[in-house]
């Protein structure tokens, strides 16, 4: 039942570290909304997972996509925009 | 290596690589070696709109009350626009199909081109509103300089590859004289100029749009001509997918997941890609300059537009494996991403006449419990 261990983790409070800030996520929330909510400046536009902007690198932990990617994006990246933490995790913004 | 429309060899499309390899037989798509240009149909396609579901008749009035420096931004900016998909509703086709050798690359770029026409023929909606006769600016676009110069440096990357690709496909490798002019025909000079013609494409949809969609936008702040707002929001949604596309294509070359000669070319015209995509980023400066020649408009200038351009330039060159050219880090024109989001695309289709809502529907759903008040 990998499934519904996945939904029961990510209800549980996530942390996400950012240039030394960590901030606690709130449940339902993407990366995106949690660093929104927080008053940090993220790049997006589409919020649909097709355009890319919103393109973080992914240090550390692991997440969930809401939608199914478009975008390009490396093996160690992640669109903020449609994902939810799945662990606690680490992000860069790369530029 | 003469094009056919139907090979009739037995292929494999799970081995032949995004260009140059066999031509496509059956359109067939039950098994992908891209899965993603698939997608990309899928999700453009539901993005579908028509120019005339969109109510562009209160920017007549709005048009009216621009001064003369902002109606020149907002005409210049609309045939600006109608140049790049005049190109792009037509290119793409000419000169990436005769090329192409998998099913759900081909469909993509003919569904990528299709919208480019849609593009086109919503500014022909746009400009017929505003004029009763919108001919005297269309024909100003082939003799307007400023433009000219643009149109050049954009299609002279295909019109290379199409020449070069009518050589191949007709005589096959080799040097040949035309009028005057010797060419080299290779498989590797082809793929060079493919993979330019592609870099060009690549910085037009993610650079050339963008000066012009923040005038449009900045417009609708200050909620003047919103009909034509809608509308380029509409557009704005389409060539975010469409960059996607080409960033695939550039991506899956330069990370060896296609053809590995295309990595190789990748890696050694990776100067040239630079310089294309840095080209771009300068004309578009030029064209904020040109823009803004008889005064700005409220709540952007030269200035703060160039600097916008160097913003999504260091994120679109990132994106394809570029070092970012610019020191800038915040977003200039923070409120230009609430006309970009997709989310503020979606409008009710009662409040927006969408066209499902103009033609009759039927609801082919019908339960016994439609049944309950109804005697004989």
């Amino acid at each position: 039942m990998k499934n519904s261990l996945t939904i029961t983790d990510t209800t549980r409070i996530k942390s996400i570290s950012i240039g030394g800030k960590v901030i606690e996520t709130h449940e339902g929330e993407s990366v995106l909304e949690t660093l929104e909510r927080q008053n940090i400046e993220v790049n997006y536009n589409c919020r649909e997972g097709f355009c890319g902007v919103c393109r973080t690198k992914l240090l550390s932990g692991s997440v969930d996509y809401r939608i199914e990617p478009l975008a390009f994006i490396d093996d160690d990246e992640i669109l903020s925009c449609c994902t939810v933490p799945t662990s606690d995790i680490s992000i860069k913004f790369e530029y | 290596m003469r094009y056919t429309t139907f090979n009739q060899k037995t292929i494999d499309t799970m081995i032949e690589p995004m260009f140059f390899g066999n031509s496509v037989n059956v359109a067939r798509y039950d098994q992908q070696k891209h899965p993603i240009f698939e997608k990309l149909i899928e999700k453009q396609i539901s993005f579908f709109w028509r120019p005339e579901e969109v109510d562009v008749s209160k920017d007549r009035v709005d048009f009216g009350k621009l001064s003369d420096a902002e109606k020149h931004i907002f005409i210049s900016n609309l045939k600006y626009q109608t140049l790049l998909d005049s190109i792009q509703g037509r290119s793409p086709n000419i000169a990436f199909l005769p090329i192409i050798s998998l099913p759900e690359l081909e469909t993509w770029v003919e569904t990528w081109s299709f919208f480019e026409t849609i593009h086109s023929r919503s500014y022909t909606h746009i400009l017929r509103n505003l004029f009763s006769d919108p001919s005297e600016i269309f024909d100003d676009i082939v003799v307007n300089e400023e433009i000219k110069r643009r149109a050049t440096d954009i299609s002279k990357y295909y019109d290379d590859l199409i020449f070069a690709t009518q050589l191949f496909q007709t005589r096959g490798e080799g040097t040949y004289e035309v009028e005057g002019e010797n060419h080299v025909i290779t498989m590797r000079e082809l793929k060079k100029k493919l993979f330019l013609c592609m870099n060009s494409v690549n910085a037009l949809e993610a650079i050339r749009f963008y000066v012009s969609f923040a005038c449009t936008f900045a417009f609708a702040e200050r909620e003047l001509m919103e009909g034509n707002s809608k509308i380029i929001r509409l557009i704005a949604r389409d060539e975010n997918i469409h960059l996607t596309s080409t960033q695939h294509i550039l991506n899956l070359w330069a990370k060896g997941k296609d053809d590995p000669e295309m990595a190789e070319i990748a890696l050694e015209c990776k100067d040239q890609a630079r310089e294309i995509f840095l080209t771009a980023v300068h004309q578009e400066k030029e064209w904020a300059k040109y823009l803004f020649k008889d005064g700005s408009m409220l709540g952007l200038n030269e200035e703060i537009l160039s600097s916008y351009v160097e913003f999504i330039a260091n994120q679109r060159m990132a994106a394809i494996g570029l070092k970012p050219e610019f020191e800038i880090k915040s977003n200039p024109l923070p409120w230009m991403n609430n006309y970009l989001s997709s989310d503020n695309v979606q409008v009710a289709p009662q409040e927006v006449e969408v066209s499902s809502y103009l033609v009759s529907q039927i609801n082919a759903e019908v339960s016994s419990d439609d049944f309950t008040d109804f005697d004989l």
